[in-house]
């Protein structure tokens, strides 16, 4: 059965290891659902943390092959219940009348981990933090009122 | 400290190494490596192989690799002199072998403007190399040449390739080569977990059908002794796959063997039936396995192998140990009981026996008709006693030699397996013999694998290289067109190659031969060969639509082997 899992991979910071890394996944044809790499602070390594929607058995295969790549130094691929996982969103929200400015307004304020970032004649921009699934409902909400652009990041998750 | 140029430092890197031959063909991009390159080898501290293409000098360093166990090293210039580097280069990361390939690359400052010969050889290379690097600063020589041998020999041998810009090949620096190198990332685990050890031994003490299948990493690991000692100690027959060949002696009553899709019947029909197996230093290829799902139905399975994402990798191993084999090998000895497994072995005989009436003796002693590829090979085998170091290129004839060839040298069979390149047999060849010059290297073709590398012919001759060819001329593509035989409906679609008169190519290139198109002929043809001094080639014309069999059809189950 497919699943969702969350490949961190920490590597040596050098030029050549995402490719490296976006090739092992091209190979066996499993598309990175998402992707982020960032610094670690003070350890002159990179972190990546990868989604996929994947089986169990060829999450394990490809972990294993990751660590053929020579800067991999760790690996550990888990599921969500051992993550705590956040990625953050941007909305350009049309906001035309002032009621819907006040309702837009509203929603932000009740809802968690989400904040006016601009305010312009026309539009509103927004921005969500949260699950995937915190950022598809916020989507949904938002919708009525117009979505001109949206973007959303990779995840990036800490260990429980 | 000394004050050098990149280029001298490519080359003091090289000899810091213990580099004493060098494959390769200049061209603009490493023009500086090469004049350093001229110094050197007036003064005969290293030896310079001019190839007539970069894939011949890949080959020829896969073949050094392979018997030394030290890399093989390749220079090249950028762009088309790089990309005619990626066969060779995917040819050794398949079949895991060690070389290191310099590459010229365009001045840092035209990266990337599509500059003349400029090509992403990194990029085209990652796939297929185990490290590769890009230099464009001299200082970062040393450091980066200690780390692609390293990484190159050790763990998983494979292919490095360092591509160097010219600007990089110019510019002076104080030159101070590494002593010792430790990376934070890659460390390879050689020693067994020893509770994997006692699992895998008690496996083995309580098994009735045990069978070893042991591969390339028993000659990788120079594991040929511990091998012996654990299949003796316990008394478990051994079958070896094609690149495991010549580890185990042919003729000893554990002898199982050769596997997979032409191997031989008895570790074939036999496998299937083994309650515990003991997978050695290799790694499952489809061609050994046959149907996956219904390989090793009743075995539990020990896998031994260097790299771990070879471990549950096709086969489910029921104790996987991650390890170099000798290690392995030499703890499990200490722990598996002396037990005989006669009824078994019998089995193995009995096999063995049905190949030999059905096939063997049909195949190698026929009495009419035309020269067969098996009685060819047996032939070139009893006449020098199996003591040589042979090099097989890629189709029927391979198959041919693996099988009928009695090995007597350990590690004396090379040939490309994973990859299946053809043209891979002659440049190899190169290899082998430059590293191992007492020793007879006997180079087995096929007329169309020959004419994909015919042109080191050139390199043969200019560095005298007593390499002895034998090209088996059946007029076609033999290995395709017995698929197409046996699944295609006899459909021979473009598979009829006709060739140039092969001693008369050799002797435009000052090489000696002779065809031998008869019977009759034939021990002469094999005497004349091994007793000429420099290189020579033997061509022999064989039947032309010459079946290998036994054969494990494609898809099919290692149990439903045909002999027919």
């Amino acid at each position: 059965m497919k699943n969702y899992y969350t490949i961190t991979a920490f590597t040596e910071n050098t030029p050549g290891v995402l490719y490296r890394i976006a090739d092992l996944f091209l190979r066996r044809k499993i598309n990175i659902e998402s992707l982020t790499v960032s610094e670690v602070k003070n350890e002159d390594q990179s972190r990546f943390t990868i989604v996929v929607f994947a089986q169990a058995d060829m999450v394990e295969k490809i972990t294993k092959q990751l660590y053929r790549i020579i800067e991999v130094v760790k690996v550990i691929d888990s599921v969500d219940t051992d993550l705590v996982a956040r990625e953050i969103a941007l909305l350009k929200v049309s906001a035309n009348k002032m009621e819907q400015r006040k309702e837009i307004e509203h929603l932000v304020s009740i809802t968690p981990f989400t904040r006016i970032i601009e305010v312009k004649k026309n539009f509103l921009i927004l921005e969500k933090t949260g699950t995937e699934k915190d950022i598809n409902d916020f989507y949904d909400l938002m919708k009525p009122f117009g979505i001109k652009e949206f973007v959303q990041s990779g995840r990036i998750a800490v260990f429980r | 400290m000394k004050k050098l140029t990149g280029s001298q430092a490519v080359i003091e890197s090289l000899l810091h190494e213990h580099v004493s031959v060098i494959f390769g063909y200049p061209g603009g991009a490493i023009m500086p490596i090469y004049d350093a390159l001229y110094d050197y080898v007036k003064s005969k501290k290293i030896r310079h192989i001019l190839v007539r293409h970069e894939q011949g000098a890949g080959h020829a360093a896969e073949g050094w690799g392979r018997v030394t166990g030290e890399p093989g090293v390749v220079f090249a210039t950028s762009g088309p002199g790089a990309t005619n580097l990626v066969t060779a280069l995917a040819d050794a990361m398949m079949d895991t072998v060690p070389i290191v390939c310099i590459t010229g690359q365009v001045h840092s400052s035209v990266i990337g403007t599509d500059a003349f010969q400029e090509a992403d050889v990194i990029g085209i290379t990652a796939p297929v190399t185990k490290w590769s690097y890009q230099i464009t600063q001299a200082q970062e020589i040393p450091f980066i040449f200690k780390k692609a041998f390293h990484i190159a020999r050790t763990g998983r041998p494979g292919p490095v390739l360092i591509d160097i810009t010219k600007d990089a090949q110019f510019a002076p620096f104080d030159f101070e080569y590494p002593s010792e190198i430790k990376l934070k990332s890659y460390n390879p685990t050689t020693q067994p977990h020893m509770k994997q050890i006692e699992l895998a031994a008690s496996l083995i003490n309580n098994s009735k059908k045990p069978l070893i299948l042991a591969g390339h990493g028993i000659h990788i690991s120079h594991a040929h002794t511990e091998l012996f000692d654990l299949a003796s100690k316990a008394d478990i027959p051994v079958a070896l796959t094609l690149h495991g060949l010549s580890s185990f002696p042919n003729d000893h009553r554990l002898y199982a063997g050769f596997l997979g899709m032409h191997g031989n019947y008895a570790p074939n029909i036999l496998s299937n039936e083994a309650d515990v197996v003991i997978a050695v230093g290799m790694r499952f290829d489809d061609r050994v396995t046959g149907r996956v799902k219904d390989f090793l139905p009743n075995a539990k399975v020990i896998h031994i192998d260097i790299d771990p994402a070879e471990l549950n990798k096709i086969i489910h191993a029921e104790v996987p140990i991650v390890a170099d084999a000798k290690p392995a090998l030499q703890a499990l000895l200490q722990h598996v009981k002396k037990q005989t497994h006669n009824q078994w072995i019998e089995q193995f005989k009995a096999a063995r026996d049905i190949e030999k009436t059905k096939i063997w003796d049909v195949e190698c002693n026929p009495t009419k008709g035309p020269i067969k590829m098996a009685e060819a090979v047996s032939r070139i085998s009893e006449a020098i006693k199996g003591k040589a170091l042979v090099v097989a290129d890629v189709g029927q004839h391979q198959m041919v030699a693996a099988r009928y060839f009695k090995f007597k040298l350990p590690n004396s069979f090379h040939s490309s397996g994973g990859m299946g390149t053809m043209g891979y047999g002659l440049p190899t060849a190169m290899g082998v013999q430059v590293a191992k010059p007492d020793q007879t290297v006997i180079s087995i073709s096929g007329d169309g694998g020959f004419q994909m590398n015919i042109q080191e012919l050139g390199t043969i001759a200019q560095e005298k290289m007593p390499i002895k060819i034998v090209i088996l001329n059946n007029g076609f593509l033999g290995m395709v067109r017995q698929w197409q035989q046996l699944f295609f409906d006899k459909r021979y679609s473009m598979v009829h190659m006709e060739s140039p008169d092969f001693v008369a190519v050799a002797k435009a290139y000052g090489i000696n031969g002779m065809k031998v198109e008869v019977r009759k002929d034939l021990d002469l043809g094999i005497k004349n060969m091994l007793e000429s001094k420099g290189p020579y080639i033997l061509e022999i014309s064989v039947e032309q639509e010459d079946n290998v069999f036994p054969m494990v059809a494609s898809g099919a189950s290692v149990s439903e082997i045909r002999l027919e």
